[in-house]
């Protein structure tokens, strides 16, 4: 506190004392050290001790000083005004807030100024969390909101716009720089204060569609996405209880109008789609074909017009993204969200893809050939939306999606099949198959997952810096050899020179393009969700060495915890978890993965509770405590003993004082009681005869991943040299072979390798059986992976 | 402050309730931990066992002997809805715990109705169980019901599958649609308890019970037994462990026993070593714990603290008991509701942040099943989502707490400015420096003529800027001088290649000239030779004539001259000619 108020007297000193020109530059620290006095500046101010009115005369000096900066005659003392008021305002809460209402109009003021920029950006932003915080008091809210607020949306409505007339429409200012600021202030108030707003929502609305209807994208993607949230919002201004149904005719509107562009964008086509509400089958109007193409009226959305095939492309990828919008906006109350509807759309707008051989599309012979081909050049991009949009649905609906994934990943694949040519397409399509996956990917069949197979091997080339460029340049220099030398001059010279160029620039491309994120997840997300039982071998291999070559944790864990189911006469499949564990020696999921320490016994003496060897002779103080008051058992009981514990122990056992409130950590639990006296040396020794079996898994499941070192060769050239020496120190080669063709019948160019572990796996084994009759339980590392195999090993047999 | 509160329903009897506050009163949410007390009731209704469902929004409770299901809502506190349905209604279990979603009510014909409680959507399956539909639940990937019977089996349903609008494709083409995907047929009596694990990967057990005096640990993806358990008694209540180490049974006699899933000290987990799965094991009649006084009643319902460590079972003389699981023996008696506690249902601790379980949307109020008198999909067009599928419900700002982050066509993050500056204490570091780049540019005396500008300013630095100008105007000239030379040089080399080509063009030209010089004077050669050769020509002639002439004696002079004359006019000719050629 002490030096709270040292910091604030500073900060004092210095607004006070230092020419107001120069106090922009230190702006930035006094910010800090004010939002610093936090304790101080929301400390009620009617306290009679001294130190403490001595605070309440520094901070009334302080906000005092602050209202008269706002006032200053020069630019540099409003702008530090504007910075230290946002903090002040952050860090004092109801305190400051309640005193703050000077400091609201010289803001507002300010607005008005001709100040710099970003003096009247932080004003609004400032106003707005001003506003934002007095939500909660409705006192405030009373003195400090409902009088000002009007008039500060009006000003920040004149910063981006002109209202020429008395009637309820503005015309937006043509290169305002605050336009996506106001918005966003606009949009964080509305839902808040919708009665406020009412009367200027005719306002906001002009002024929304015409950015949203402005054709050429003359505004950035920022205040496009905050014009549509906007929009949207404006439902909460609806007179009371009509809001849901507002929200609804905005949400189909938007539908209208998307349908009204498509008729449109899509003339150049023969729509086979057939729509599933009769009112719209009737609907489609007869065209003037021989004028480019366009809209010249207004739409349902009351949207300008439109010209040329760019603008409609466009114009659809907005509304589209409003409607992503629509169901990603809190709404003010129920609302009914017209899925059918919205089905209805995105599979009119997937049934025309680009045409591919097998799946042509009828072509409109009205129209011109450029303007079809346009069209299609444009499709991905609509597709792309289109799936933001599903994806977006499955999103927010959760489990309210189960009746639809079925229906969205069909046309998700059929528009992927048609243009995974475009990057943006197949990123989307990634996203919205991983959502879908975790909706309803334990429930897949068979078929479903082969129909998802061309997906994820392409997710799969995605992440992997493409390996036919390797063998590509390859294949062009042994022409060369073979041919004559004219197309040497061709061939990349650089490749030639330095090998690994290439790869390291593609490997920085994975890391970082989200279409390789998006790739990464569907992986994750195919393993985790989807019955591995179904994924035919020859993909699961792919995915496993993907995996691999990518080396990223996640994916990593996932395929190790979903391993191969074991098919019988197959023996042990493989597990990539080696590669796992050598690559992330160090994660606590790696370690709680193969090193697993849950308590397993719950009413074992001493295993229930922390246990202190040093503090054994609290044990009389403490039984006592856990006898008595049965009524007080509980995690929850705000009392200052760890009853929980003692409750769960028998009173031998020593305790230790925990925190009431700590639940029981189960992975602590362990550790110790590996410390007790009894049981040290058996866990200990448990340890011990873990860790050779460790060992002996590693390389064993290192050799089996199927037809790894075939494809990548350089990849792998520094692990060739270790199982060369596992193999020479081989000496039944008989018995492992066979296993080695079992096993991996497609690692023919690894048997070397295969020979020398396989026989360590065996060999541990072997002594894993000869071990369980033992007082010692046989270990298993991994019970999730081999158990589940024998297991369902056994289950094919019987 | 955290609490945690469990939700109880009773089975009405004919006693009266002690006290008048429970009059009426057929669920009860009564706050566990930290105070037990009552906190709110809910009133006229009466459940049997397996019949209540809760979701964060609502309380679904089947009645006994009717064909209703009373609604109740949370927020409200009251009684929103009573659905009838077409048959008794003597299960249900709740799909989307987190949202609750679908409400799978199970039939007194053997069959499961699925309820989409935000869209009115209803939904049937085939009527695969012989006997009514005692015990179901819903997995955690809310993809796979179970659904217990008094058949001694138990239907495993594909929610997907179910609910579908376009059916997945299936080898199952022989099986009629809605049908079990599989069924696990092990019990060799009447199913009275369901519980599933807590995992929503591919390894979750399934826990049955069954009047049979078994409880059997299976895998309901494939339907395998895991392990079978001898229990002293029929149980009819069952409740998993948190973290899945063990079950509880709930008897007859009101006891409940604990059913440890892990008895050795071992690594490996003993459900899935194969050498213990065709051993059943026999948890011992003596290690069931007793309860406090013989008239509790059967143990009909169990439910576990959020922390695992405390048992609260509901008895049929309405008290809920709660236990010590670490040391497995009674502990209080919570509740007394005076009616058969038929149902118990522990709620999610309230005041813990758990992201991953903030709701993003809220159904206030549920939309009623639209009638459908057959129940079926048939009367649809396949594969369609109809036109009027709506779906209720109030969207929440996810996003409250974190920024939203958007993507930009090409797919790299996009952070709002505005949020970002909104949520922090003081504004950001870009903004500050933009703001001071600005205000610097502000006082500079370009911006001057759009504002009124400070006048200090510009006299403090005005010997500062004059020094500045003059080295800008050096500046300037020297640039200009610079742009002059290359200008210069430009020309000149244009000047040079002009040359050049010139030269080139010229050369050319002259070596033209040449050849056709070379080809003239060769011409001229030739046309020498061949005059002289005629010359000669005329020359033997003219002799030979006039020899001829004075041979014959006439003059040879007058022939000669004769010849010439001829001959003159043929030269010329040819002449012409040879120059013609």
């Amino acid at each position: 506190m002490a030096s709270m108020s040292m910091s604030l007297h500073a900060v004092n000193h210095r607004l006070t004392n230092i020419p107001v020109k120069q106090l922009p530059p230190i702006a930035s620290c006094l910010a800090t050290s004010l939002s610093n006095c936090g304790e101080l500046l929301s400390a009620p101010q009617n306290q009679k001790s001294k130190s403490d009115s001595d605070n309440a005369v520094q901070v009334h000096k302080l906000m005092t000083r602050l209202a008269s900066l706002l006032q200053d005659r020069s630019p540099e003392g409003r702008w530090t005004a504007v910075v230290l008021v946002k903090a002040v305002v952050e860090a004092g809460q109801w305190e400051i807030l309640r005193g703050c209402e000077p400091l609201v109009r010289g803001l507002i003021a300010i607005l008005a100024k001709p100040d710099p920029n970003s003096t009247k950006k932080m004003a609004i932003i400032t106003l707005t969390r001003i506003f934002h915080l007095t939500y909660q008091y409705p006192t405030l809210v009373r003195e400090i909101t409902t009088p000002s607020l009007p008039s500060f949306i009006t000003s920040a409505l004149n910063l981006i716009s002109v209202k020429p007339s008395s009637e309820p429409i503005r015309r937006l200012k043509p290169h305002t720089p605050f336009l996506e600021t106001v918005l966003n202030a606009l949009g964080e108030l509305i839902a808040r204060h919708p009665t406020i707003f009412r009367p200027f929502s005719a306002q906001i609305h002009s002024i929304l569609q015409a950015i949203i209807g402005s054709t050429s994208p003359a505004f950035p993607q920022n205040a496009l996405d905050s014009a549509e949230r906007l929009f949207i919002s404006l439902h909460h201004c609806a007179p009371k209880n009509t809001s849901g149904e507002e929200w609804r005719s905005a949400c189909q509107m938007t539908i209208a109008s998307i349908h009204g562009a498509t008729d449109h964008v899509f003339r150049a086509v023969v729509e086979q789609w057939e729509s599933a509400d009769p009112a719209l089958r009737q609907a489609s109007r007869p065209q003037d074909y021989s004028r480019e193409v366009g809209d010249g009226g207004q739409d349902t959305l009351g949207l300008a017009g439109w010209q040329g095939l760019d603008s409609g492309v466009n114009r659809l990828v907005v509304l589209l993204q409003m409607l992503s919008t629509c169901l990603t906006t809190a709404t003010a109350s129920m609302v009914s969200i017209p899925i059918g509807h919205i089905l209805d759309l995105t599979s009119r707008l997937t049934a025309v893809v680009v045409p591919s051989d097998g799946r042509d599309i009828q072509a409109n012979p009205q129209i011109s050939r450029t303007e079809r081909e346009h069209l299609f050049a444009e499709l991905p991009r609509i597709h792309v939306s289109c799936m933001e949009l599903l994806r977006n649905l499955v999103k927010s609906l959760e489990t309210g999606a189960i009746p639809l994934a079925q229906t969205i990943l069909e046309q998700a694949l059929w528009v992927y099949r048609a243009e995974k040519f475009s990057r943006e397409v197949r990123a989307s399509a990634y996203e919205l198959v991983q959502t879908l996956l975790a909706r309803m990917g334990p429930s897949l069949t068979k078929q479903s997952i082969t129909s998802l197979a061309d997906l994820v091997r392409a997710s799969c080339h995605d992440l992997l810096p493409p390996a036919h460029d390797q063998s590509a340049s390859a294949k062009a220099s042994s022409d060369a050899k073979g041919k004559a030398k004219s197309n040497l001059a061709a061939a990349n010279a650089d490749s030639f020179l330095n090998p690994m160029l290439k790869q390291g620039r593609q490997s920085d491309v994975a890391t970082f393009s989200s279409l390789a994120r998006a790739a990464s997840e569907l992986l994750v997300g195919v393993l985790t969700h989807a019955p591995t039982e179904h994924l035919s071998p020859s993909l699961r291999a792919e995915i496993d060495r993907t995996i691999i070559l990518t080396s990223d944790k996640f994916t990593m864990l996932a395929s190790v915890l979903n391993p191969v189911p074991a098919v019988k006469g197959r023996g042990v499949s493989a597990s990539i978890m080696p590669f796992l564990t050598r690559a992330f020696p160090a994660e606590m999921e790696v370690e709680s993965l193969i090193r697993p320490r849950m308590p397993v016994l719950m009413n074992a003496p001493g295993i229930g509770g922390y246990t202190d060897l040093g503090e054994e002779e609290e044990e009389d103080v403490s039984a006592p405590v856990s006898g008595k008051a049965p009524e007080s058992t509980g995690f929850l009981q705000p009392s200052s003993t760890p009853i929980l514990h003692h409750d769960m122990m028998d009173t031998e056992v020593s305790h230790t004082p925990a925190p009431a409130l700590t639940k029981r950590g189960l992975a602590d639990d362990s550790k110790p009681q590996l410390l007790t006296p009894g049981s040290t040396g058996k866990a200990d020794s448990n340890l011990q005869s873990k860790r050779p079996r460790v060992e002996d898994v590693v390389p064993a499941t290192t050799a089996s991943q199927p037809s790894l070192d075939k494809t990548a060769p350089t990849t792998f050239t520094g692990t060739a040299a270790v199982p060369v020496s596992l193999a020479s120190a081989t000496a039944t080669v008989d018995q492992s072979s066979k296993i080695a063709s079992v096993k991996a019948p497609s690692a023919t160019a690894v048997s070397g390798l295969l020979a020398g572990s396989a026989v360590a796996q065996t060999a541990s084994a072997d002594a894993g059986e000869d071990d369980s009759d033992d007082d010692l339980p046989a270990l298993n590392i991994d019970p999730d992976t081999e158990d589940e195999d024998e297991d369902e090993d056994e289950t094919m047999e019987g | 402050m955290l609490s945690e509160c469990f939700i109880a329903a009773t089975l009405t009897s004919g006693k009266a309730p002690a006290s008048a506050s429970l009059r009426d009163v057929g669920i009860c949410v009564h706050e566990f931990q930290p105070s037990p007390n009552l906190r709110s009731t809910f009133k006229k209704s009466s459940t049997p066992a397996n019949c209540l469902a809760v979701s964060p929004s609502h309380v679904y409770a089947a009645q006994a002997e009717k064909a209703i299901v009373h609604v109740y809502s949370r927020e409200k506190g009251n009684q929103e809805a009573i659905i009838p349905f077409p048959e008794r209604i003597r299960s249900i279990a709740i799909a989307g715990s987190k949202n609750g979603d679908v409400l799978v009510l199970g039939t007194e014909g053997g069959r499961l109705i699925l309820w989409e409680t935000c869209t009115g959507r209803q939904v049937a399956t085939t009527a695969s169980h012989l006997s009514p539909v005692t015990a179901l639940v819903v997995d955690p990937s809310d993809n796979f019901i179970l659904s217990g019977s008094a058949d001694a089996s138990i239907h495993i349903w594909s929610l997907v599958d179910i609910l579908s609008f376009t059916k997945l494709p299936s080898g199952r083409d022989r099986q009629p649609p809605n049908s079990p995907i599989r069924t696990f047929s092990n019990h060799r009596a009447a199913i009275t308890s369901l519980a599933v694990g807590h995992s929503s990967g591919r390894y979750n057990i399934a826990v049955s019970a069954a009047q049979d005096n078994t409880a059997i640990a299976w895998d309901y993806h494939t339907g395998r037994v895991l392990r079978t358990f001898l229990l002293p008694s029929s149980a009819i209540s069952l409740a998993i462990d948190p973290v899945d180490r063990a079950f509880y049974v709930g008897y007859e006699d009101g006891s409940v026993q604990s059913v440890d899933l892990y008895k050795a000290q071992s690594f490996q987990h003993p459900l899935h070593d194969p050498s213990l799965q065709s051993t059943p094991a026999q948890p011992s009649a003596d290690e069931k714990w007793s309860p406090p006084s013989a008239d509790c009643g059967a143990a009909q319902s169990l439910s576990l603290s959020y922390d695992g460590m405390t048992l609260l079972s509901g008895h049929q003389n309405g008290k809920v008991l709660s236990w010590n699981v670490g040391r497995k023996k009674y502990s209080t008696t919570v509740a007394d509701y005076t009616h058969s506690v038929t149902n118990l249902h522990m709620l999610p601790l309230a005041g813990l942040p758990n992201p991953s379980q903030d709701l993003k949307r809220v159904a206030h109020t549920i939309v009623k099943p639209r009638y459908d008198s057959s129940l079926s999909e048939s009367s649809q067009s396949a594969g369609t989502v109809p036109a009027d599928y709506t779906f209720s419900t109030h969207l929440l700002n996810p996003t409250s707490s974190k920024p939203t982050t958007a993507r930009n066509l090409d797919g790299s993050e996009r952070t709002n400015q505005f949020t970002e500056a909104f949520t922090r204490a003081v504004f950001p570091e870009s903004m500050i420096e933009e703001g001071l780049a600005e205000l610097a540019a502000f006082n500079q005396p370009g911006g001057n003529t759009a504002q009124g500008s400070p006048m200090m300013a510009q006299a403090t630095n005005y010997e500062d800027l004059a020094a500045k100008d003059a080295q800008i105007t050096s500046l300037e000239n020297e640039l200009a001088a610079l742009k002059k030379k290359t200008t210069a040089n430009e020309a000149a080399r244009q000047l040079t290649t002009d040359e050049v080509t010139k030269l080139r063009s010229d050369l050319a030209n002259l070596n033209d000239y040449v050849n056709e010089l070379h080809q003239k004077q060769d011409q001229a050669q030739r046309e020498k030779v061949i005059r002289q050769a005629r010359k000669e020509e005329r020359e033997t002639r003219k002799r030979e004539a006039w020899f001829a002439a004075e041979k014959k004696g006439k003059k040879g002079d007058t022939v000669v001259r004769r010849m010439e004359a001829e001959e003159a006019m043929q030269t010329s000719d040819s002449d012409d000619q040879s120059s013609d050629e």
